[in-house]
């Protein structure tokens, strides 16, 4: 059976905390090699981020546990790749 | 013991970050250190022309002293913790989501907290230092001599408030210093005026 190696998740978050921080957050889950967070969009109090993790047999439950107790929700899972390597970029 | 403290540390910076608690307790720092020496010196003043004698300044000074701590911490924990509430209630309007039991909601009462502390402890400690010499020197020095020590260091405590602003604003912190003394002259000279014709 393959492990998720890469995830792409649709998020919303306070603009605090920054991004800077939730991606060294969600960089400390065991299993998790990159965390890539790019703004797709800022509002007023929110903004939408695109959340690109790859890595090898990381937990999804504690990567959206991180994600909510800073206050943010995933939208969508919106990409996913499992397999025993990496060979889609 | 040193890696719980680090911890701690840890969690109180990841607070700050989260709910701008330095920025906020800094500013009722000032604001409250600055009420608490006025109102001290405006004590020592007070008595100085009524010819209080020390233990007289000492209660009064102390019992405001606590008076502003109590009301420093009852007022900014109300008012802070209404505030955050607001900001929680909004927040969770705006990201679909409740948040209870996050660490967003942990920064937020820590903030409150450490605020109400900040705002309690800053004019009570103003207070306690400006009556130092009434505290310890009562022994060794005239009364008259007393009353002098105390002005001097109610005006070196306005001095290092201004000096602490200007070094947070990078402007000129001896110019703070001297506004922040202007600031106790003009209280200063206002009772002198005011009490010289109704005590007088």
């Amino acid at each position: 059976m393959g492990t998720v190696r890469l995830m792409v998740l649709d998020v919303l978050k306070p603009h605090e905390p920054s991004i800077l921080d939730l991606s060294k957050k969600i960089a400390g889950v065991p299993g998790v090699a990159n965390v890539d967070i790019t703004i797709m969009s800022v509002d007023r109090k929110v903004e939408t981020a695109k959340i690109t993790i790859e890595g090898t047999d990381f937990s999804y439950d504690k990567i959206q546990k991180i994600i909510n107790d800073y206050g943010a929700t995933v939208k969508s899972i919106d990409r996913v790749v499992t397999g025993k390597r990496t060979v889609i970029g | 013991m040193l890696s719980k403290l680090r911890e701690k540390l840890r969690l109180l910076s990841d607070y700050n970050k989260l709910a701008h608690i330095e920025k906020i307790a800094r500013r009722y720092f000032v604001m409250n250190s600055f009420d608490g020496v006025l109102a001290i010196l405006g004590i020592l003043v007070g008595s100085l022309i009524a010819g209080a004698p020390a233990a007289l300044v000492v209660s009064t000074g102390i019992a405001a002293g606590i008076a502003m701590g109590v009301s420093g911490i009852w007022g900014a924990y109300l008012t802070e913790r209404a505030e955050r509430q607001k900001e929680i209630r909004d927040l969770e309007r705006a990201t679909l989501t409740k948040l209870k039991a996050t660490q967003i909601e942990r920064a937020a009462k820590a903030a409150v907290v450490i605020i109400a502390l900040v705002d309690g402890i800053a004019p009570l400690a103003a207070a306690l230092i400006v009556l130092m010499p009434f505290l310890i020197l009562r022994p060794f020095l005239a009364l008259q001599q007393i009353y002098y020590l105390s002005i001097g260091i109610a005006f070196a405590a306005l001095f290092m408030l201004g000096v602490f602003l200007g070094n947070l604003s990078r402007e000129n912190i001896i110019k703070m210093g001297l506004i922040m003394i202007l600031a106790g002259l003009a209280s200063v000279g206002l009772s002198y005026i005011l009490l010289g014709t109704v005590v007088a």
